[in-house]
Protein backbone atom coordinates (compact mmCIF):
# COMPACT_ATOMS: atom_id res chain seq x y z
CA UNK A 1 0.00 0.00 0.00
CA UNK A 2 1.41 3.37 -1.09
CA UNK A 3 2.42 5.55 1.58
CA UNK A 4 0.37 8.75 2.51
CA UNK A 5 2.65 11.06 3.17
CA UNK A 6 6.30 10.62 3.09
CA UNK A 7 7.58 12.16 6.54
CA UNK A 8 10.78 14.01 6.66
CA UNK A 9 13.22 12.66 8.95
CA UNK A 10 13.23 15.84 11.03
CA UNK A 11 10.04 15.42 12.86
CA UNK A 12 7.82 17.79 13.65
CA UNK A 13 8.34 21.79 12.94
CA UNK A 14 7.29 23.89 15.54
CA UNK A 15 8.15 27.36 14.36
CA UNK A 16 11.32 27.55 11.94
CA UNK A 17 11.13 31.47 11.42
CA UNK A 18 12.34 31.67 14.51
CA UNK A 19 15.24 29.57 14.41
CA UNK A 20 16.45 31.81 11.26
CA UNK A 21 19.99 33.08 11.35
CA UNK A 22 19.21 36.88 11.00
CA UNK A 23 21.93 37.41 8.27
CA UNK A 24 20.27 34.92 6.09
CA UNK A 25 18.57 37.48 3.48
CA UNK A 26 17.73 40.73 2.79
CA UNK A 27 14.36 41.47 3.56
CA UNK A 28 13.32 43.46 6.90
CA UNK A 29 11.32 41.21 8.80
CA UNK A 30 8.51 41.86 11.08
CA UNK A 31 5.76 39.51 13.19
CA UNK A 32 2.31 41.09 12.94
CA UNK A 33 -0.88 40.63 15.13
CA UNK A 34 -3.72 39.85 12.63
CA UNK A 35 -5.87 42.93 14.31
CA UNK A 36 -3.06 44.99 13.84
CA UNK A 37 -2.68 44.09 9.69
CA UNK A 38 -4.70 46.18 8.29
CA UNK A 39 -3.19 49.66 10.34
CA UNK A 40 0.65 48.14 9.46
CA UNK A 41 -0.14 47.84 6.40
CA UNK A 42 -1.36 51.58 5.90
CA UNK A 43 1.39 52.62 7.78
CA UNK A 44 3.98 51.25 5.43
CA UNK A 45 2.05 52.38 2.55
CA UNK A 46 2.42 55.49 3.98
CA UNK A 47 6.00 55.26 4.17
CA UNK A 48 6.59 54.41 0.53
CA UNK A 49 5.91 50.74 0.52
CA UNK A 50 4.51 51.15 -3.28
CA UNK A 51 4.05 47.33 -4.20
CA UNK A 52 2.65 44.56 -2.64
CA UNK A 53 5.04 41.03 -3.99
CA UNK A 54 3.17 38.54 -2.54
CA UNK A 55 0.65 36.77 -0.08
CA UNK A 56 1.78 33.03 0.94
CA UNK A 57 1.24 30.74 3.72
CA UNK A 58 2.78 28.26 5.51
CA UNK A 59 0.85 25.77 8.23
CA UNK A 60 2.53 24.08 11.41
CA UNK A 61 0.20 21.81 12.66
CA UNK A 62 1.95 21.40 16.26
CA UNK A 63 2.16 25.39 17.10
CA UNK A 64 -0.50 27.81 18.53
CA UNK A 65 -1.73 29.94 16.45
CA UNK A 66 -1.37 27.35 13.47
CA UNK A 67 -1.14 28.94 10.65
CA UNK A 68 1.52 31.92 9.40
CA UNK A 69 0.42 34.23 6.22
CA UNK A 70 3.07 35.40 4.80
CA UNK A 71 3.17 39.40 3.20
CA UNK A 72 5.86 40.35 0.84
CA UNK A 73 6.13 43.81 0.03
CA UNK A 74 8.94 45.77 -1.99
CA UNK A 75 9.42 50.12 -1.66
CA UNK A 76 9.68 51.14 -5.63
CA UNK A 77 9.72 54.57 -6.53
CA UNK A 78 6.16 55.74 -7.35
CA UNK A 79 7.74 57.75 -10.79
CA UNK A 80 9.51 56.91 -13.35
CA UNK A 81 13.07 55.74 -12.75
CA UNK A 82 16.37 54.20 -14.11
CA UNK A 83 17.93 51.48 -12.42
CA UNK A 84 20.54 54.09 -10.24
CA UNK A 85 16.94 55.80 -9.07
CA UNK A 86 15.75 52.22 -7.77
CA UNK A 87 19.02 51.23 -6.29
CA UNK A 88 17.88 48.39 -3.92
CA UNK A 89 14.49 48.51 -2.97
CA UNK A 90 12.99 47.65 0.69
CA UNK A 91 11.69 44.19 0.99
CA UNK A 92 9.52 43.98 3.68
CA UNK A 93 8.05 40.39 5.21
CA UNK A 94 5.25 40.48 7.24
CA UNK A 95 4.35 37.10 9.19
CA UNK A 96 1.17 37.03 10.27
CA UNK A 97 -0.12 33.74 13.16
CA UNK A 98 -3.34 32.19 12.21
CA UNK A 99 -5.40 30.19 14.12
CA UNK A 100 -7.04 26.89 13.30
CA UNK A 101 -10.09 27.62 15.36
CA UNK A 102 -10.69 30.80 13.97
CA UNK A 103 -8.70 31.32 10.61
CA UNK A 104 -9.88 34.68 9.11
CA UNK A 105 -7.68 37.33 8.35
CA UNK A 106 -8.25 40.84 6.80
CA UNK A 107 -8.22 41.20 3.43
CA UNK A 108 -5.88 43.63 1.78
CA UNK A 109 -7.69 43.89 -1.77
CA UNK A 110 -9.09 47.31 -0.62
CA UNK A 111 -5.68 48.52 -0.37
CA UNK A 112 -4.12 46.50 -2.97
CA UNK A 113 -5.84 45.50 -6.04
CA UNK A 114 -3.74 42.05 -6.48
CA UNK A 115 -4.40 40.66 -3.26
CA UNK A 116 -7.13 39.17 -5.45
CA UNK A 117 -5.82 35.74 -6.26
CA UNK A 118 -3.15 35.28 -3.91
CA UNK A 119 -5.73 35.52 -0.87
CA UNK A 120 -7.99 33.07 -2.77
CA UNK A 121 -5.51 30.91 -3.53
CA UNK A 122 -4.50 30.65 -0.07
CA UNK A 123 -8.63 29.99 0.93
CA UNK A 124 -8.47 27.72 -1.73
CA UNK A 125 -5.59 25.47 -0.38
CA UNK A 126 -5.11 26.58 3.30
CA UNK A 127 -8.51 27.10 3.83
CA UNK A 128 -8.25 30.56 5.61
CA UNK A 129 -11.04 33.06 4.83
CA UNK A 130 -10.70 36.60 4.12
CA UNK A 131 -12.94 39.09 5.54
CA UNK A 132 -13.89 41.31 3.05
CA UNK A 133 -12.73 40.11 -0.24
CA UNK A 134 -14.85 40.36 -2.83
CA UNK A 135 -15.21 36.92 -4.59
CA UNK A 136 -13.40 34.38 -2.27
CA UNK A 137 -13.82 31.39 -4.07
CA UNK A 138 -11.33 28.31 -5.09
CA UNK A 139 -8.85 29.39 -7.68
CA UNK A 140 -6.30 26.47 -8.02
CA UNK A 141 -8.94 23.50 -7.47
CA UNK A 142 -12.17 22.04 -8.86
CA UNK A 143 -14.96 24.67 -7.35
CA UNK A 144 -16.66 21.57 -5.54
CA UNK A 145 -13.89 20.39 -3.95
CA UNK A 146 -13.20 19.10 -0.03
CA UNK A 147 -10.59 19.90 1.90
CA UNK A 148 -7.48 22.20 1.69
CA UNK A 149 -5.04 20.38 0.08
CA UNK A 150 -1.65 22.26 1.31
CA UNK A 151 -2.26 22.07 4.93
CA UNK A 152 0.03 19.12 6.64
CA UNK A 153 -2.44 16.50 7.81
CA UNK A 154 -3.73 16.27 3.75
CA UNK A 155 -2.29 13.59 2.74
CA UNK A 156 -0.39 13.54 -0.53
CA UNK A 157 -1.98 10.16 -1.86
CA UNK A 158 -2.76 6.69 -0.66
CA UNK A 159 -5.87 4.93 1.35
CA UNK A 160 -7.67 8.14 1.77
CA UNK A 161 -7.48 9.60 -1.38
CA UNK A 162 -9.17 5.98 -2.75
CA UNK A 163 -11.85 6.01 -0.98
CA UNK A 164 -12.68 9.53 -2.02
CA UNK A 165 -15.98 9.25 -4.56
CA UNK A 166 -14.94 10.30 -7.82
CA UNK A 167 -15.91 14.14 -8.49
CA UNK A 168 -18.54 14.70 -10.10
CA UNK A 169 -16.89 17.12 -12.47
CA UNK A 170 -15.64 14.25 -14.51
CA UNK A 171 -18.12 14.15 -17.24
CA UNK A 172 -15.49 12.72 -20.23
CA UNK A 173 -15.35 9.48 -17.41
CA UNK A 174 -18.03 6.73 -18.29
CA UNK A 175 -17.95 6.04 -14.91
CA UNK A 176 -21.16 7.90 -13.09
CA UNK A 177 -19.92 9.97 -10.09
CA UNK A 178 -19.53 8.61 -6.91
CA UNK A 179 -19.20 5.01 -8.25
CA UNK A 180 -16.61 3.25 -6.35
CA UNK A 181 -13.15 2.03 -8.06
CA UNK A 182 -14.30 -0.18 -10.94
CA UNK A 183 -11.37 -2.64 -10.34
CA UNK A 184 -10.03 -3.21 -13.37
CA UNK A 185 -6.73 -2.34 -12.87
CA UNK A 186 -7.01 -4.64 -9.87
CA UNK A 187 -8.02 -7.43 -12.93
CA UNK A 188 -5.32 -6.65 -15.05
CA UNK A 189 -2.76 -6.88 -13.09
CA UNK A 190 -3.85 -9.81 -11.41
CA UNK A 191 -4.10 -11.58 -15.54
CA UNK A 192 -0.76 -10.40 -15.64
CA UNK A 193 0.71 -12.00 -12.58
CA UNK A 194 -1.29 -15.37 -13.35
CA UNK A 195 0.54 -14.99 -17.05
CA UNK A 196 3.63 -14.62 -15.52
CA UNK A 197 3.22 -18.00 -13.28
CA UNK A 198 2.06 -20.35 -15.95
CA UNK A 199 5.22 -19.53 -18.10
CA UNK B 1 -15.43 31.07 -28.28
CA UNK B 2 -19.05 29.68 -27.15
CA UNK B 3 -22.14 32.44 -26.19
CA UNK B 4 -22.81 31.44 -22.74
CA UNK B 5 -24.93 33.96 -22.39
CA UNK B 6 -26.88 37.07 -24.39
CA UNK B 7 -29.24 39.91 -23.12
CA UNK B 8 -30.25 43.10 -24.83
CA UNK B 9 -26.76 44.33 -26.78
CA UNK B 10 -24.53 42.56 -24.29
CA UNK B 11 -23.48 39.16 -24.92
CA UNK B 12 -21.06 37.28 -22.31
CA UNK B 13 -19.06 34.53 -24.10
CA UNK B 14 -16.14 32.23 -22.44
CA UNK B 15 -12.95 32.24 -24.35
CA UNK B 16 -10.80 29.43 -23.98
CA UNK B 17 -9.66 27.63 -21.73
CA UNK B 18 -8.92 25.79 -24.65
CA UNK B 19 -8.70 28.89 -27.23
CA UNK B 20 -5.01 28.92 -28.93
CA UNK B 21 -4.24 32.56 -28.03
CA UNK B 22 -4.65 32.56 -24.42
CA UNK B 23 -1.40 30.92 -24.55
CA UNK B 24 -2.51 27.86 -22.59
CA UNK B 25 -4.95 27.00 -20.71
CA UNK B 26 -6.46 30.74 -19.38
CA UNK B 27 -10.83 30.47 -19.29
CA UNK B 28 -11.90 34.77 -19.75
CA UNK B 29 -15.17 35.13 -19.97
CA UNK B 30 -15.96 38.49 -21.71
CA UNK B 31 -19.01 40.41 -21.75
CA UNK B 32 -19.28 42.08 -24.73
CA UNK B 33 -21.13 45.22 -26.42
CA UNK B 34 -20.54 44.63 -30.52
CA UNK B 35 -17.01 44.34 -30.20
CA UNK B 36 -16.29 46.49 -27.55
CA UNK B 37 -15.27 44.58 -23.98
CA UNK B 38 -17.00 45.68 -20.39
CA UNK B 39 -15.65 42.95 -18.51
CA UNK B 40 -13.43 40.24 -18.38
CA UNK B 41 -13.64 37.75 -15.61
CA UNK B 42 -10.75 35.29 -15.88
CA UNK B 43 -10.80 31.65 -14.30
CA UNK B 44 -7.49 29.77 -13.77
CA UNK B 45 -6.37 26.42 -12.20
CA UNK B 46 -7.03 24.27 -15.30
CA UNK B 47 -3.27 23.62 -15.16
CA UNK B 48 -2.60 23.62 -11.21
CA UNK B 49 -1.02 20.31 -10.86
CA UNK B 50 -0.06 20.66 -7.12
CA UNK B 51 3.65 21.04 -7.68
CA UNK B 52 3.81 22.82 -4.19
CA UNK B 53 3.20 19.65 -2.26
CA UNK B 54 4.66 17.14 -4.08
CA UNK B 55 8.09 19.56 -3.66
CA UNK B 56 7.21 18.92 0.50
CA UNK B 57 7.24 15.32 -0.12
CA UNK B 58 10.40 15.05 -2.00
CA UNK B 59 14.42 15.29 -1.01
CA UNK B 60 15.87 18.40 -1.48
CA UNK B 61 17.61 17.67 -4.95
CA UNK B 62 14.26 15.90 -6.02
CA UNK B 63 12.57 19.14 -5.05
CA UNK B 64 14.34 21.18 -8.23
CA UNK B 65 12.78 18.39 -10.60
CA UNK B 66 9.06 19.51 -10.55
CA UNK B 67 10.10 22.91 -9.49
CA UNK B 68 11.83 23.27 -13.12
CA UNK B 69 8.44 22.54 -14.54
CA UNK B 70 6.52 25.27 -13.37
CA UNK B 71 7.62 27.52 -15.82
CA UNK B 72 8.31 25.44 -18.54
CA UNK B 73 9.46 27.89 -21.03
CA UNK B 74 12.71 28.73 -18.84
CA UNK B 75 12.98 25.96 -16.67
CA UNK B 76 16.34 27.03 -15.82
CA UNK B 77 15.56 30.41 -13.87
CA UNK B 78 13.39 28.34 -12.03
CA UNK B 79 15.87 26.00 -10.90
CA UNK B 80 18.41 28.97 -10.38
CA UNK B 81 16.14 30.61 -7.88
CA UNK B 82 15.17 27.88 -5.81
CA UNK B 83 19.15 26.52 -5.55
CA UNK B 84 19.87 29.76 -4.47
CA UNK B 85 17.17 29.76 -1.63
CA UNK B 86 18.17 26.30 -0.30
CA UNK B 87 21.87 27.16 -0.88
CA UNK B 88 21.56 30.27 1.49
CA UNK B 89 19.89 28.09 3.70
CA UNK B 90 22.71 25.94 3.86
CA UNK B 91 24.77 28.62 3.87
CA UNK B 92 26.96 27.95 0.78
CA UNK B 93 26.27 30.85 -0.66
CA UNK B 94 29.78 32.15 -0.47
CA UNK B 95 31.41 28.49 -1.34
CA UNK B 96 29.80 27.86 -5.18
CA UNK B 97 32.81 28.15 -7.25
CA UNK B 98 33.33 30.70 -10.09
CA UNK B 99 32.74 28.26 -12.55
CA UNK B 100 29.37 26.91 -11.60
CA UNK B 101 28.00 30.45 -11.20
CA UNK B 102 29.62 31.73 -14.87
CA UNK B 103 27.69 28.71 -15.93
CA UNK B 104 24.24 28.90 -14.36
CA UNK B 105 24.30 32.64 -15.93
CA UNK B 106 25.01 31.48 -19.10
CA UNK B 107 22.04 28.88 -18.63
CA UNK B 108 20.17 31.28 -17.27
CA UNK B 109 20.38 33.94 -19.91
CA UNK B 110 19.83 31.33 -22.50
CA UNK B 111 16.47 30.08 -21.24
CA UNK B 112 15.68 34.26 -21.45
CA UNK B 113 16.58 34.41 -25.19
CA UNK B 114 14.87 30.91 -25.69
CA UNK B 115 11.58 32.04 -23.48
CA UNK B 116 11.44 35.31 -25.35
CA UNK B 117 11.46 33.38 -29.00
CA UNK B 118 8.66 31.44 -27.89
CA UNK B 119 6.91 34.60 -26.83
CA UNK B 120 7.57 36.25 -29.88
CA UNK B 121 6.55 33.59 -32.52
CA UNK B 122 3.12 33.13 -30.41
CA UNK B 123 2.41 36.76 -29.84
CA UNK B 124 3.46 37.06 -33.83
CA UNK B 125 1.06 34.30 -34.41
CA UNK B 126 -2.05 35.50 -32.38
CA UNK B 127 -2.02 39.05 -34.54
CA UNK B 128 -1.24 37.09 -37.96
CA UNK B 129 2.39 37.05 -38.68
CA UNK B 130 2.90 33.34 -39.75
CA UNK B 131 6.63 33.16 -40.85
CA UNK B 132 7.61 35.22 -37.64
CA UNK B 133 7.25 31.95 -35.64
CA UNK B 134 9.63 30.43 -37.56
CA UNK B 135 12.97 32.89 -37.07
CA UNK B 136 12.05 32.96 -33.55
CA UNK B 137 12.23 28.95 -33.26
CA UNK B 138 15.30 28.22 -34.90
CA UNK B 139 17.02 30.33 -32.27
CA UNK B 140 15.26 28.75 -29.53
CA UNK B 141 16.26 25.67 -31.33
CA UNK B 142 20.11 26.03 -31.10
CA UNK B 143 19.19 26.83 -27.55
CA UNK B 144 17.66 23.70 -26.59
CA UNK B 145 20.12 22.18 -28.01
CA UNK B 146 22.92 23.54 -25.93
CA UNK B 147 20.87 22.66 -22.85
CA UNK B 148 20.56 19.23 -23.92
CA UNK B 149 24.15 18.79 -24.42
CA UNK B 150 24.91 20.30 -20.69
CA UNK B 151 22.22 18.80 -19.00
CA UNK B 152 20.71 15.61 -21.24
CA UNK B 153 17.51 17.21 -21.65
CA UNK B 154 15.91 19.67 -23.94
CA UNK B 155 13.75 21.11 -21.83
CA UNK B 156 13.70 20.12 -18.17
CA UNK B 157 17.39 18.75 -17.55
CA UNK B 158 17.63 19.27 -13.92
CA UNK B 159 21.23 20.24 -14.33
CA UNK B 160 21.68 23.08 -11.56
CA UNK B 161 21.76 20.99 -8.03
CA UNK B 162 22.02 22.76 -4.70
CA UNK B 163 25.96 23.15 -4.24
CA UNK B 164 26.69 23.30 -8.18
CA UNK B 165 25.92 21.98 -11.20
CA UNK B 166 25.40 17.99 -12.22
CA UNK B 167 28.74 17.32 -13.75
CA UNK B 168 31.15 19.86 -15.74
CA UNK B 169 30.13 21.27 -19.20
CA UNK B 170 30.69 18.56 -21.90
CA UNK B 171 32.91 18.90 -24.96
CA UNK B 172 31.77 20.49 -28.30
CA UNK B 173 29.50 22.81 -25.78
CA UNK B 174 31.70 25.43 -26.50
CA UNK B 175 31.85 25.62 -29.74
CA UNK B 176 28.25 24.99 -30.83
CA UNK B 177 27.78 28.49 -28.05
CA UNK B 178 30.35 29.92 -30.60
CA UNK B 179 28.24 29.19 -33.50
CA UNK B 180 25.19 30.83 -31.83
CA UNK B 181 26.71 33.14 -30.85
CA UNK B 182 27.72 34.14 -33.83
CA UNK B 183 24.49 33.52 -35.78
CA UNK B 184 22.19 35.85 -33.17
CA UNK B 185 23.34 38.67 -34.71
CA UNK B 186 21.67 38.32 -37.89
CA UNK B 187 18.48 36.30 -36.58
CA UNK B 188 17.73 39.37 -34.40
CA UNK B 189 17.84 41.62 -37.07
CA UNK B 190 15.41 39.75 -39.27
CA UNK B 191 13.00 39.68 -36.78
CA UNK B 192 13.43 43.17 -35.95
CA UNK B 193 13.07 43.64 -39.62
CA UNK B 194 10.09 41.51 -39.54
CA UNK B 195 7.86 43.52 -36.84
CA UNK B 196 9.66 46.50 -35.40
CA UNK B 197 8.44 48.69 -38.52
CA UNK B 198 6.22 46.78 -39.97
CA UNK B 199 2.67 49.10 -40.15
CA UNK B 200 0.44 46.65 -39.49
CA UNK B 201 2.31 45.32 -36.49
CA UNK B 202 2.55 48.86 -34.67
CA UNK B 203 -1.26 49.47 -35.93
CA UNK B 204 -2.18 46.30 -33.82
CA UNK B 205 0.21 46.90 -30.52
CA UNK B 206 0.74 50.72 -30.56
CA UNK B 207 -1.63 52.21 -27.54
CA UNK B 208 -3.35 48.60 -26.87
CA UNK B 209 -3.42 47.94 -23.31
CA UNK B 210 -2.04 50.42 -22.10
CA UNK B 211 -0.82 50.04 -18.28
CA UNK B 212 0.20 52.92 -16.33
CA UNK B 213 2.92 53.44 -14.02
CA UNK B 214 0.91 53.19 -10.87
CA UNK B 215 -1.65 50.42 -11.91
CA UNK B 216 1.92 48.15 -12.99
CA UNK B 217 2.81 49.60 -9.41
CA UNK B 218 -0.77 48.35 -8.13
CA UNK B 219 -1.06 45.05 -9.65
CA UNK B 220 2.61 43.90 -8.51
CA UNK B 221 3.66 43.67 -12.02
CA UNK B 222 7.31 42.97 -12.86
CA UNK B 223 9.81 42.01 -15.14
CA UNK B 224 9.35 43.88 -19.06
CA UNK B 225 5.62 44.51 -17.98
CA UNK B 226 6.94 46.45 -15.35
CA UNK B 227 9.68 48.16 -17.38
CA UNK B 228 7.15 48.82 -20.10
CA UNK B 229 5.50 51.48 -17.98
CA UNK B 230 8.62 52.84 -17.03
CA UNK B 231 10.26 51.63 -13.74
CA UNK B 232 14.08 50.34 -14.64
CA UNK B 233 13.63 47.16 -11.54
CA UNK B 234 15.33 44.60 -12.39
CA UNK B 235 16.30 41.88 -9.81
CA UNK B 236 19.33 41.72 -11.45
CA UNK B 237 20.53 44.88 -10.40
CA UNK B 238 18.62 45.46 -7.43
CA UNK B 239 19.35 42.67 -5.91
CA UNK B 240 22.50 40.65 -7.23
CA UNK B 241 22.92 37.49 -7.30
CA UNK B 242 25.12 34.41 -8.68
CA UNK B 243 27.62 37.07 -9.63
CA UNK B 244 25.25 39.18 -12.36
CA UNK B 245 27.37 41.88 -10.27
CA UNK B 246 30.22 41.09 -12.68
CA UNK B 247 28.29 41.96 -15.98
CA UNK B 248 27.84 44.66 -18.19
CA UNK B 249 24.55 45.11 -19.07
CA UNK B 250 21.62 47.51 -19.66
CA UNK B 251 18.47 47.30 -18.29
CA UNK B 252 15.84 48.45 -21.57
CA UNK B 253 13.15 50.69 -20.42
CA UNK B 254 10.10 52.17 -21.73
CA UNK B 255 7.59 54.61 -20.92
CA UNK B 256 4.58 53.99 -23.06
CA UNK B 257 2.96 50.67 -21.11
CA UNK B 258 1.44 49.78 -24.19
CA UNK B 259 1.96 46.06 -26.11
CA UNK B 260 4.49 47.71 -28.54
CA UNK B 261 6.55 49.10 -25.84
CA UNK B 262 6.80 45.70 -23.86
CA UNK B 263 7.48 44.29 -27.18
CA UNK B 264 10.55 46.46 -27.95
CA UNK B 265 11.35 46.20 -24.35
CA UNK B 266 11.63 42.18 -24.62
CA UNK B 267 13.36 42.35 -28.09
CA UNK B 268 16.26 44.63 -26.21
CA UNK B 269 16.38 42.21 -23.42
CA UNK B 270 17.21 39.56 -25.74
CA UNK B 271 19.87 41.52 -26.97
CA UNK B 272 21.09 42.25 -23.34
CA UNK B 273 20.79 38.24 -22.69
CA UNK B 274 23.39 38.07 -25.36
CA UNK B 275 25.84 40.61 -24.18
CA UNK B 276 25.78 38.43 -20.76
CA UNK B 277 26.25 35.37 -22.58
CA UNK B 278 29.21 36.96 -24.74
CA UNK B 279 30.84 38.06 -21.66
CA UNK B 280 30.66 34.60 -19.86
CA UNK B 281 32.16 32.92 -22.89
CA UNK B 282 34.99 34.25 -22.51
CA UNK B 283 35.01 33.21 -19.21
CA UNK B 284 34.88 29.83 -19.54
CA UNK B 285 38.07 28.47 -21.09
CA UNK B 286 39.63 28.64 -17.53
CA UNK B 287 38.85 25.24 -15.84
CA UNK B 288 37.67 25.17 -12.64
CA UNK B 289 35.80 22.75 -10.01
CA UNK B 290 31.74 23.31 -11.03
CA UNK B 291 30.37 22.04 -7.42
CA UNK B 292 31.12 22.69 -3.30
CA UNK B 293 33.60 20.64 -2.01
CA UNK B 294 31.61 18.54 0.11
CA UNK B 295 30.23 15.27 -0.16
CA UNK B 296 27.16 15.74 2.17
CA UNK B 297 25.58 18.20 0.00
CA UNK B 298 26.56 17.20 -3.55
CA UNK B 299 27.09 13.40 -4.40
CA UNK B 300 31.09 12.54 -5.32
CA UNK B 301 31.28 11.31 -8.77
CA UNK B 302 29.61 8.01 -10.07
CA UNK B 303 33.35 6.63 -11.01
CA UNK B 304 34.61 6.64 -7.21
CA UNK B 305 32.02 4.66 -5.71
CA UNK B 306 34.19 1.69 -7.04
CA UNK B 307 37.75 3.12 -5.75
CA UNK B 308 36.65 4.45 -2.40
CA UNK B 309 34.37 2.99 0.13
CA UNK B 310 33.79 6.13 1.79
CA UNK B 311 32.55 7.60 -1.71
CA UNK B 312 29.91 4.52 -1.87
CA UNK B 313 28.85 5.65 1.64
CA UNK B 314 28.29 8.82 0.34
CA UNK B 315 26.45 8.28 -2.81
CA UNK B 316 24.21 5.76 -0.81
CA UNK B 317 23.65 8.34 2.24
CA UNK B 318 22.62 10.51 -0.98
CA UNK B 319 20.46 8.70 -2.57
CA UNK B 320 18.47 7.37 0.36
CA UNK B 321 17.80 10.26 2.62
CA UNK B 322 19.26 12.87 0.72
CA UNK B 323 20.88 16.00 2.97
CA UNK B 324 19.25 18.23 5.71
CA UNK B 325 19.05 21.92 6.06
CA UNK B 326 19.62 24.18 8.93
CA UNK B 327 15.70 25.00 9.99
CA UNK B 328 14.75 28.62 8.89
CA UNK B 329 12.81 30.55 6.19
CA UNK B 330 13.79 32.60 3.60
CA UNK B 331 13.00 34.28 0.45
CA UNK B 332 15.00 34.31 -2.19
CA UNK B 333 14.46 36.18 -5.75
CA UNK B 334 15.48 36.29 -8.94
CA UNK B 335 14.96 37.75 -12.24
CA UNK B 336 13.22 35.44 -14.58
CA UNK B 337 12.06 35.88 -18.27
CA UNK B 338 8.67 37.73 -16.74
CA UNK B 339 9.82 39.24 -13.70
CA UNK B 340 10.36 38.53 -10.37
CA UNK B 341 10.29 34.65 -9.46
CA UNK B 342 10.44 34.27 -6.04
CA UNK B 343 10.66 30.81 -3.56
CA UNK B 344 9.83 31.40 0.00
CA UNK B 345 11.20 28.45 1.54
CA UNK B 346 11.08 27.20 4.84
CA UNK B 347 13.41 24.07 6.51
CA UNK B 348 12.37 22.57 9.60
CA UNK B 349 15.75 20.57 9.74
CA UNK B 350 14.72 17.79 7.90
CA UNK B 351 15.99 16.26 4.57
CA UNK B 352 12.56 17.70 2.94
CA UNK B 353 11.82 21.35 2.05
CA UNK B 354 8.41 21.77 5.12
CA UNK B 355 7.37 24.75 3.03
CA UNK B 356 7.87 25.91 -1.02
CA UNK B 357 6.16 29.16 -2.07
CA UNK B 358 5.98 30.32 -5.06
CA UNK B 359 6.05 34.45 -6.35
CA UNK B 360 4.66 33.36 -9.60
CA UNK B 361 5.29 36.50 -11.80
CA UNK B 362 3.00 35.80 -14.33
CA UNK B 363 0.04 35.27 -11.68
CA UNK B 364 0.17 39.25 -10.96
CA UNK B 365 1.30 40.23 -14.58
CA UNK B 366 -1.96 37.96 -15.82
CA UNK B 367 -4.43 39.63 -13.22
CA UNK B 368 -3.82 43.00 -15.01
CA UNK B 369 -5.77 42.21 -17.88
CA UNK B 370 -9.07 42.27 -15.64
CA UNK B 371 -8.59 45.98 -15.94
CA UNK B 372 -6.49 45.79 -19.43
CA UNK B 373 -9.24 44.60 -21.69
CA UNK B 374 -11.98 46.48 -20.51
CA UNK B 375 -12.70 49.16 -23.18
CA UNK B 376 -11.04 47.32 -25.92
CA UNK B 377 -12.02 45.45 -28.76
CA UNK B 378 -12.09 41.57 -27.97
CA UNK B 379 -9.10 41.09 -30.89
CA UNK B 380 -7.09 43.38 -28.73
CA UNK B 381 -7.40 41.81 -26.15
CA UNK B 382 -5.50 38.68 -27.52
CA UNK B 383 -2.99 40.84 -28.40
CA UNK B 384 -2.96 41.78 -24.56
CA UNK B 385 -2.66 38.54 -23.13
CA UNK B 386 -0.13 37.82 -25.69
CA UNK B 387 1.91 41.16 -24.67
CA UNK B 388 1.83 39.86 -20.73
CA UNK B 389 3.61 36.58 -21.80
CA UNK B 390 2.02 34.70 -19.33
CA UNK B 391 2.36 30.61 -18.49
CA UNK B 392 0.45 28.39 -17.31
CA UNK B 393 2.45 25.92 -15.66
CA UNK B 394 3.49 28.92 -12.95
CA UNK B 395 0.79 30.35 -12.81
CA UNK B 396 -1.32 27.26 -11.68
CA UNK B 397 1.71 25.38 -10.68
Amino acid sequence: MPSSQAPSIAGAAIDPPTLRDPTLDDALIERVDRAALHDRVLALRAAGTTMLLDIGAVDYPERTPRFDAVYHFLALPKKQATVAEVGTPKRIRLLVGVPVNDPVLPSLTNLWKNADWPEREIFDLFGIVFSGHPNLKRIQMPHDWEGAPLRKDYPLRGPAREKTPRPAFALKSNVPAGAPPSGKVAQALERQTRRTGDS
Amino acid sequence: MDVVHREGNTMTLSMGPQHPSTHGVLQVIVEVSGETVERADMEIGYLHTGIEKSAENLFWTQASTVIERMDYLSPLSNAMCYVLAVEKLLGVTEKIPERARQVRVLLCEAARIASHCVWLGTHAIDIGAISCFWYAFDIRENILDLTEQAGGARMHPNYLRVGGLNGDLPQGFLSKLDELIAKFPERMRELRTLLQNNPIWRDRTIDVGVLSLEDALAWGATGPVLRASGIAYDVRKAFPYSGYEGYEFDVPVRTEGDAYARFLVRLDEMDEAMRIIRQVRKRLDTPGPIAVDDPKIIAPPKETIVLSMEALIHHFKMVSEGFRVPPGDVYQAVEGPRGELGYYIVSDGGNRPYRVRTRPPSLYNLQCLKQLAVGGLIADMVVTIGSLDPVFGEVDR
